[in-house]
């Protein structure tokens, strides 16, 4: 008889020692725990323990302390402003087997890559930015409680989101999926937002998606791509899709997804976000208006000093209906006109750009992983992390042909920026066939970008 | 209770040592009253453990007595400034401590300048087991911190070198099995067991200069990494009468378990009693004890040594002599019998005698003077380095190191490249068949099957065709060469 325990969260916390420097005053420099009922003194101790590594670990390096490796845990380290420590400890899966009366129980650790954990951490604190902004932000306009408390608000909700057995490459990745347009519908798309932002100057930055690729955008890199994953993951799967039948009387399709639901009810304005981008300058406070028509969604940065009348609502709604319907129901017919691949891809791989943030996975079925399902096994999975640990510390251009125990070949290749991991299954198939088979897979999918041979 | 896997793993082996023991003496009460008075360099510490004290300690075979519980002689220098940046910045720092916090060893410096840092270890373990956890690994950047805990010891090592942490792991392993080695694993428990605070270092003086030797020889040496050992190039017929010269002499002696001879730290000869083996990790700490201690140089020499993972509850002794004036060649005959000194002396003799009659230290010598074959003797174009590994026999073949690994820093870098192939290619939950990778400077391969083991470093721009050709003209070499490079058929008694 046997049990699997997958990997779990164990505890999470934000700690600052300058806050509590003093002996009694420890409480202080914890900003956020979770789980929140924890002993006070448990807290206390965790704290210091964490204060100890780092201590530790300085006395013989001036690298920053990334994580500590224990038997049942792994606890990762980050520290995104001065003194602020962030910590994420999570619980190694383990399997309990019980033989002759004796319950044995192993711990998986290599199945925890500190790389992915790493990654979701430090994604965890961009998300926080992007909806508070910066720890400093917060103290210095406020005060230590009012960072406690927005610390409290957003983690214990954000949290709850993670699915931490599930997290993966694309962690790391980070990655954006683009939709590549035709240049006539892209030049159009351009125009559209240049006369927006022309019209209305009170809106800073815009975003352009369909579904749920990108295909324009003005804010700086790092901002797109945390605003894209909480797009993709978070706002967008909670409007409840309600196909746009054409009704009598609208001259649209055209609806605000965060913003006034009915444009003839001005006591709803509808609920929308403030976010912090840093595009300009850091912490540039904004009001998040996503406008949408059909499958395009139109993201809108009004400065947050503006104050959102209800009249600017009606305006840029009697803009842009009719231009992004005419836009969306475009790119929709062409869409219609490709021809859809459905069933298992041909090739399985993994490819990301760092210079853009290009992502593209034929291994998930569904690169946003609302879903969890994958096409190759976990630990295929895994070893392709490996790859990219490997392949990021080397720093140099490189290529990496493996075939694992399962018979299963991954090939990974970097080049320039770009990296790319491809599975194939062929059971008796030899390196230069394996080689043959990447080249086809280069010249077909990517043909205008050169990989190392 | 749940009881790790881990834990299982990490039993020791005891009791074979009692099993040979009992076995022989069923045969040989007469032989007692005959026995002549044994020489007085052997360390009698099973007598002295209840009364604890340095004094009768000092006869070790391999050190000068000490006369504090210090581990440096005095008249060495102190030890290296802990507090300079250059010993900050060593690429790998090994510390032993005691579970109470006490220094008990360092790499680099001396170990009384370190209570406060190894206290801080102490309690970082401590503080973690308090948990119901157990402490392996810190990781900041590029360094490593990594932690064993072994009954009372606390085993710490500090690397910024190009091991991963499982291999650092392996490593501290094996200087706790070096510990194991000069005290059985018996002996420490019960030391621990009565005084808890109990300072180690008295009854490890001399054994400092080994795990130095140890942690020196695990930095660049594969036969760590590989878990094999090298042999001495013979061509078979002369190996042959080595090995059955030692068969007819050995077999005459009762509890004689292993018969072993080597030189420049590669095997020529191993024979055994049918019944054991001789695990590669053991082999290691024979190589070790030899190339660490001068004494044996001087005569002939009569040593307890433990083997961990033969058994680690007690001592073997070694009859340990050299068999040429060079002293290049070492002849350990181990045996479980301590009163044995001159029945091995006088079968040392026989066994030398008949060696001489047959030239064969003269073609020891021969193969010892001529470097080891180089990779271009070989004849493969674009292979630069590789390393063999026959897995049943747990031993392996290497060429020498020439251009482009002529520097040290190239030859670190190199074997930096083989710990990235061993390590992905041995991982414990997604292990590989295959690992090819092109880097700036090298084309790696490694390939693993359930024969042989195969790392090989080619130049960067060859082809994957003409990788896979030249692996294997490389085996066909190796299957030619074998007769020469391996030992084959390892005899018993």
């Amino acid at each position: 008889m046997s049990e699997e325990h997958k990997v779990s969260l164990a505890n999470f916390f934000i700690f600052n020692s300058a806050y509590g420097p003093r002996e009694g005053e420890e409480e202080k420099k914890i900003l956020f725990y979770y789980p929140d009922n924890e002993d006070v003194d448990r807290k206390i101790k965790d704290v210091g323990l964490c204060e100890a590594v780092i201590t530790f670990a300085g006395t013989f390096t001036d690298e920053t302390c990334n994580s500590v490796h224990c038997q049942k845990t792994r606890q990762l380290f980050y520290q995104p402003e001065k003194d602020f420590w962030m910590i994420m400890t999570v619980r190694i899966p383990y399997s309990t087997k019980t033989k002759d009366n004796q319950r044995y129980v192993e711990y998986h650790e290599d199945d925890v890559q500190d790389s992915i954990f790493e990654a979701v951490l430090k994604q965890a604190y961009r998300m926080f930015k992007l909806f508070m902004g910066t720890f400093g932000y917060t103290v210095e306009r406020g005060s230590i409680q009012n960072l406690s408390d927005k610390l409290r608000h957003f983690f214990s909700r954000y949290l709850q989101t993670l699915k931490l057995d599930q997290c993966d490459l694309l962690d790391i990745c980070c990655g954006i999926q683009f939709l590549p347009l035709d240049k006539n519908t892209y030049l159009r798309i351009q125009c559209l937002i240049n006369l927006l932002e022309s019209h209305f100057p009170q809106v800073k930055y815009t975003a352009f998606l369909y579904n749920d690729q990108l295909v324009w955008s003005g804010l700086e890199q790092d901002d797109m791509r945390i605003m894209y994953r909480y797009l993709t993951t978070s706002l967008f799967p909670s409007v409840t899709p309600m196909e746009q039948e054409f009704q009598p009387g609208l001259t649209h399709y055209g609806r605000y997804t965060t913003g006034p639901s009915d444009l003839n009810d001005p006591s709803k304005p509808g609920k929308i976000p403030k976010v912090f981008v840093n595009t300009d300058t850091q912490n540039e406070a904004c009001h998040l208006l996503v406008y949408r028509a059909l499958s395009a969604s139109l993201c809108l940065f009004v400065d947050a000093s503006y104050q959102l009348q209800f009249d600017f609502f009606k305006e840029v709604d009697s803009f842009l209906g009719p231009q992004l319907s005419h836009v969306a129901s475009d790119i929709r017919d062409q869409y219609s006109k490709r021809p859809q691949s459905s069933g298992e891809p041909q090739f399985k791989y993994i490819y990301f750009n760092h210079m853009n943030l290009a992502q593209k996975t034929t291994i998930h079925s569904d690169s946003n992983r609302k879903s969890a399902n994958i096409n190759v096994s976990p630990d295929t999975l895994r070893l392709i992390s490996d790859m990219n640990s490997d392949l990021m510390k080397d720093g140099e251009d490189s290529e990496t042909i493996v075939k694992a125990c399962n018979d299963c070949w991954v090939v990974g290749k970097k080049s320039d920026e770009r990296e790319f991991y491809v599975v194939i299954n062929q059971k008796n198939a030899n390196l230069t066939e394996i080689n043959e088979e990447v080249k086809r897979l280069c010249t077909t999918s990517f043909a205008n970008i050169f990989f190392l041979d | 209770m749940d009881t790790s896997l881990d834990e299982v793993r990490c039993r020791h082996t005891s009791g074979t040592i009692s099993e040979i023991a009992s076995h022989s003496r069923e045969g040989s009460k007469d032989d007692e009253e005959n026995q002549p008075q044994l020489p007085r360099n052997s360390t009698e510490l099973s007598n002295d453990l209840n009364e604890l004290s340095v004094e009768d300690s000092d006869d070790s075979a391999f050190a000068e007595p000490p006369k504090s519980p210090r581990l440096v002689p005095p008249d060495l220098d102190f030890g290296e400034d802990v507090t300079s940046e250059d010993w900050r910045t060593h690429k790998k720092h090994i510390f032993i401590l005691s579970d109470a916090g006490k220094p008990i060893y360092s790499r680099y410096g001396n170990e009384d300048k370190l209570v406060t840092i190894m206290g801080v270890m102490q309690a970082l373990v401590s503080f973690v087991q308090d948990s119901d956890n157990v402490l392996r690994c810190i990781v900041a950047g590029k360094q490593k911190y990594v932690f064993l805990v072994r009954e009372h010891l606390i085993l710490v090592t500090v690397a910024r070198s190009h091991e991963s942490y499982q291999q650092l792991a392996f490593q501290l392993t094996y200087v706790y099995n070096q510990i194991v080695s000069v005290l059985t694993y018996t002996q420490m428990a019960r030391i621990f067991q009565q005084r808890r605070n109990y300072d180690l270092r008295r009854l490890l003086a001399g054994a400092e200069k080994l795990i130095d030797n140890l942690c020196n020889l695990m930095d660049h040496e594969p036969s760590f990494l590989l878990g094999a050992v090298r042999c001495l190039p013979l061509a078979s017929p002369v190996r042959d009468v080595i090995s059955q010269t030692i068969v007819q002499h050995a077999a005459k002696i009762k509890d004689l378990v292993f018969a072993i001879l080597i030189a420049n730290n590669q095997l020529i000869s191993l024979v055994r009693m049918k019944k054991y083996l001789l695990h590669p990790a053991d082999l290691h700490l024979i190589f070790n004890l030899v190339s660490a201690s001068e004494s044996f140089k001087a005569a002939e020499s009569w040593a307890p040594i433990c083997l961990p993972k033969f058994d680690s509850s007690g001592y073997l002794h070694a009859h340990v002599s050299y068999l040429d004036e060079k002293c290049h060649t070492c002849m350990l005959l181990l045996t479980v019998d301590r009163d044995m000194f001159f029945p091995l002396s006088e079968c040392r003799q026989r066994i030398l005698e008949r060696l001489q009659r047959h030239n064969c230290l003269s073609y020891i010598s021969e193969s010892l003077a001529r470097t080891n074959y180089t990779v271009s003797q070989v004849g493969i174009m674009d292979l630069r380095h590789f390393m063999y590994k026959s897995r049943s026999s747990a031993q392996y073949t290497s060429p020498e190191l020439e251009a482009p690994y002529a520097s040290k820093e190239e030859q670190e870098r190199l074997y930096g490249l083989y710990l990235y192939l061993h390590h992905r290619i041995h991982s414990v939950s997604r292990p590989l068949r295959l690992l090819f990778h092109v880097g700036a400077y090298e084309t790696l391969l490694g390939w693993v099957t359930s024969g042989f083991e195969l790392y090989t470093v080619f130049g960067p721009l060859v082809t994957k065709p003409t990788a896979i050709n030249s692996i294997n003209r490389l085996l066909k070499w190796i299957k030619r060469e074998e007769d020469r490079l391996f030992i084959l058929n390892g005899p018993t008694f």
